[in-house]
């Protein structure tokens, strides 16, 4: 698998995808989608979808797709090459969710969260292969959250088009199957070639599995810590994880919507508190002038010391 | 005109990301290498602030520093927790000598103005003297009598006064070429009108300026001022407020004048509290030490009851 679109700027995220067969414009398809990486604290998370002829089914079947967690690395990357062979009847695209897309989406002012990521992607596999002129019948889901709403909502978007969200649809469906193949595959290669942003020297690439529970990925993002930056891209700054590793060890950084108790914030900022902007102060003198709004309005004090 | 410096101090704590004047940069590297920042009493709180000096004194600037909350500098390869960003600007330094005119004037007498211009807590202010213009203005503000080689001053109220209205004359002028909004409209200065402003008067004009110059002279003088012009009276926060209602503070419901279901409301009271939703549960949980009840705002006298 060529990853080199994605490798050329892994910060963002990116859309891979195997020319449309010519089979699936002109037939009623089905089409699975699945996902990998999604609970590690490193690396991207691959969104995948795998489409073919209706009639074509059993064909994939034969290929013996498998749940992608059941089989070996070598065993997946042969069942993608064999998809790949397939190219006359199977299509697939992928989107990849680069950790600092996550991290950005679930760290901004207003949270998205990573079901809402994830249904966001899928949609956008969905919708690229009807745009790309896949006669798009019938879609296969391995859920996301709650089974139902999920499959109301890809309905409510897909018109015409028959949704079936299950769990564990990966082992119940090929055509599921091969999409969690491909997805698993591109993040398996991601994960592996990552081109390190930062200038970190000579990457200890031995970060175990990437799952928060792996000690060899704990004791990699302890060592990859910095105390101002935090970690690289490569980290998912949102997972608890990594927070709370950045709570413990880094500096303590302070953003405008950090959800702060009004009074400690206040306290810690030194300032009075909103409150006391309404309560009548006893009218001595030597009390301070409020500064006059030219200055206020454009932030400017008097400085009293350096 | 304007150059970033950054300076490299001996600590990391006390370096400053500023904006100055070329010639005071410029004069570091020349003949002056003493621009100094040195403390002086701000005439208009009496507290210290910080001036700096350049040009061997003949020139003195405050700093204003715009500082907002969350804000740090990344500079070169450091990371500097202060995050203001200090402006240079040259200030009059009559303004910085009137405190001390003033204080002598109280006594009536032509004073020598190293006599006047003495500080305890701000010996810097000797400097000023050194200013160009400061010694030469000073007919603005004060009465002069030259005996032989020596010069005396007096404050003269009369002379200040026309002399800062001169100040918020010329203020008006750059307020309208700056197209800075006076109008009690606008809380924002980032707030921009797509309409101009048409209502705003000359009235306008000179009530802000008055309070922008009364950030440099004392609260009396900005007072004496503001007759002075013959400003509409200050809307003082005070004087704004409305008559203020009482209201009991007791949790019992409040009754209307007139309410027809007065003698059935015994039930009323002896309501069971209501379960509380989710969110005033967390309201619920909020730390409320130090804080005063809504109701307290609106009330004349803090007057804590007894639920």
């Amino acid at each position: 698998m060529d990853l080199g679109e994605f490798e050329t700027d892994n910060s963002v995220s990116c859309r891979l995808s195997s020319p449309i067969p010519d089979l699936c414009k002109n037939e009623d398809c089905c089409l699975g989608i699945d996902e990998a990486g999604r609970g590690p604290v490193l690396g991207p998370m691959v969104y995948g979808i795998c489409f073919c002829p209706v009639s074509k089914k059993e064909d994939l079947k034969a290929l013996k797709v498998a749940d992608s967690k059941t089989l070996t690395e070598t065993e997946r990357e042969n069942l993608f090459m064999k998809l790949d062979e397939a190219k006359s009847y199977v299509g697939w695209a992928l989107q990849i969710l680069s950790p600092n897309t996550i991290s950005n989406s679930m760290l901004q002012r207003s949270k998205y969260n990573l079901n809402a990521l994830s249904h966001d992607a899928a949609i956008g596999l969905v919708r690229y292969a009807i745009d790309s002129g896949v006669q798009l019948k019938e879609v296969f889901v391995d859920t996301v959250g709650p089974a139902e709403k999920y499959q109301e909502k890809l309905s409510q978007q897909f018109p015409g088009v028959e949704v079936t969200v299950r769990p564990k649809a990966d082992s119940l469906f090929p055509v599921v199957s091969a999409a969690s193949i491909c997805a698993k595959v591109a993040r398996d290669h991601a994960v592996k070639g990552w081109k390190f942003a930062e200038d970190l020297g000579d990457v200890d690439t031995d970060y175990g599995s990437g799952y928060p529970s792996d000690p060899k990925t704990k004791s990699w993002l302890l060592k990859y810590l910095d105390p101002v930056f935090g970690y690289p891209q490569f980290v998912r700054f949102s997972w608890s994880t990594a927070q709370t590793l950045l709570d413990t060890k880094a500096v303590t950084v302070h953003w405008d919507d950090d959800e702060e108790d009004g009074e400690k914030a206040a306290a810690r900022q030194n300032n009075t508190s909103v409150l006391s902007y309404f309560s009548r102060k006893p009218s001595h003198g030597a009390h301070p002038r409020e500064p006059h709004r030219f200055f206020s309005e454009r932030k400017l004090q008097s400085v009293d010391t350096l | 005109m304007t150059t970033k410096k950054k300076r490299s101090p001996p600590t990391e704590s006390d370096s400053w990301v500023l904006i100055a004047p070329d010639s005071v940069v410029a004069s570091r590297k020349t003949r002056d290498p003493d621009a100094t920042f040195v403390s002086l009493r701000n005439p208009a709180t009496d507290g210290g602030s910080q001036y700096l000096f350049s040009n061997g004194d003949m020139q003195v600037f405050e700093v204003k520093a715009f500082s907002e909350d969350y804000r740090s500098w990344f500079i070169g390869q450091r990371v500097q927790r202060d995050g203001r960003l200090l402006y240079v600007t040259p200030v009059d330094p009559l303004f910085l000598l009137l405190p001390y005119l003033r204080k002598a004037g109280a006594e009536g007498k032509f004073q020598p103005l190293q006599q006047v211009v003495m500080d305890e807590d701000y010996p810097g202010c000797m400097r000023l003297l050194s200013c160009t213009h400061s010694v030469d203005s000073l007919h603005h503000v004060a009465d002069e009598k030259e005996v032989g080689s020596m010069k005396f001053h007096r404050y003269s109220q009369e002379k200040t006064m026309e002399w800062l209205q001169k100040k918020v004359e010329r203020i008006v002028r750059m307020l309208k070429k700056s197209d800075i909004s006076v109008g009690g409209g606008v809380k924002s200065s980032t707030f921009i009108r797509v309409k101009e402003e048409n209502h705003v008067t000359e009235v306008d004009y000179l009530c802000y300026a008055h309070g922008l110059i009364s950030e440099y002279i004392s609260e009396d003088l900005s007072k004496d001022l503001h007759k002075h012009l013959q400003l509409p009276e200050m809307s003082s926060p005070n004087k704004a407020e409305p008559p203020s209602k009482k209201r009991k503070l007791s949790d019992k419901p409040v009754e209307a004048g007139e309410d027809y279901t007065k003698f059935n409301s015994a039930d009323f009271a002896r309501k069971p509290p209501k379960k509380m939703t989710a969110a005033q549960k967390t309201l619920a949980k909020v730390d409320k030490t130090g804080m005063k009840t809504m109701s307290a705002f609106f009330s004349p006298k803090v007057k804590q009851e007894n639920n």
